[in-house]
């Protein structure tokens, strides 16, 4: 009984049905057939024909995933539009977490260190904090995105090519991703924060802004190949 | 193999039909609505049972149908029951099978549906 029920769920999510639609319906299946596995036995039938049967009353495997993949709308965002899910979203994600860091490196500046030429000084008190979660999130936002890109590609058991494409494309754009200041322009004046990318100074020849990207895309592949690795076991087993 | 598959065309609306109208007297779970259907069909009507669920899905999800979990005899079921835009539809499908069912009658029977209607 759990191995077809297994066998449905991967099937579903293997022909685009979203994760959250596949769990309901595999857990109704589930009550479904256990009040049938009870009126089999209430008619008399031992416990092992009794399954079988109710088995044989729920439909075969190949009925009950075609009636869930022909209603295209239980679709999940990655099957119907997986350029959006796994090019634009990510970006969008990424350019929103560093407008939010450069903000927080512009008001910090302002709060903090009113006067000074660069926010890139030695800072102490509530300002370690402040200028903390910008830089935290100036780094970290494009391995957070990555794990999210990972977790959703695994659990709808997306071929490699989408996330892959996805993962080099948030790589190159962490990795070359710049911030520049430049000086108030009057003595006390406020100087503004930007972003660029640029590959940057080379470092024993590589690029560092290519190495930056390395890292990001080794930091966001692995967990991705672990979860794959974990969920075909756990699949086969 | 062949035998199996049906005209969309033709069968298109039926569960949905035959849901709604049920759902309609009461609120029921997914066991209960394939029981009912097989006792009012005199079992003419049976697929797998478990196809009655993506029907009930797609209903919920086009606003036709509203669900809750209860909790009865211990177990926790999913009840399933018609809304205003449910009722609409129940409406329509029985107003287009009827039709459809009248023609085909008169279509079998050469002409004399009201005879074979009475």
């Amino acid at each position: 009984m759990r191995k077809l029920l297994n066998e449905l769920r991967e099937r579903l999510l293997r022909a685009g049905i979203a994760p959250r639609h596949a769990r309901r319906y595999i857990a109704e299946l589930a009550d479904h057939l256990a009040d049938l596995t009870e009126e089999e036995e209430r008619a008399g039938r031992g416990r092992a024909n009794a399954e079988s049967s109710a088995l044989i009353r729920l439909g075969g495997i190949d009925e009950l995933s075609r009636a869930m993949v022909e209603q295209r709308q239980f679709q999940s965002l990655c099957a119907r539009a997986p350029w959006a899910m796994f090019g634009l979203v990510p970006l969008v994600l990424l350019a929103g977490a560093y407008f939010v860091s450069c903000l927080i490196l512009w008001s910090g500046w302002r709060i903090f260190l009113p006067g000074t030429d660069t926010p890139f000084v030695r800072v102490d008190g509530f300002a370690i904090l402040y200028f903390g979660i910008g830089r935290s999130l100036y780094h970290y936002a494009p391995i957070l995105i990555g794990w999210g890109i990972g977790l959703v590609a695994a659990r709808q058991r997306l071929t490699a090519v989408w996330p892959t494409a996805s993962l080099v494309l948030l790589a190159l754009a962490g990795g070359m991703a710049q911030v520049h200041v430049s000086r108030p322009s009057v003595p006390g004046g406020i100087g503004s924060v930007g972003m660029g990318f640029d590959v940057g100074p080379s470092v024993g020849g590589i690029p560092f802004g290519l190495t930056h990207a390395l890292v990001i895309l080794a930091l966001t592949v692995l967990p991705y190949l672990i979860l794959r690795f974990q969920m075909d076991r756990s699949i086969s087993a | 193999m062949q035998e199996n598959q049906t005209n969309p065309s033709f069968t298109n609306g039926v569960p949905e039909l035959l849901i709604l109208k049920l759902l309609q007297q009461r609120e029921m779970y997914g066991y209960e609505i394939v029981r009912a259907i097989r006792a009012r069909t005199s079992a003419v009507i049976e697929a797998g049972e478990g196809v009655v669920y993506p029907v009930l899905h797609g209903l919920e999800r086009d606003g036709e149908l509203t669900s809750r979990r209860r909790t009865v005899n211990g177990r926790s079921r999913i009840y399933y029951s018609v809304t205003t835009a449910g009722a609409h539809r129940l409406a329509d499908l029985t107003e287009a099978w009827t039709n459809q069912a009248a023609a085909i009658r008169k279509m079998l029977t050469g002409g004399h549906h009201e005879k074979v209607a009475q």
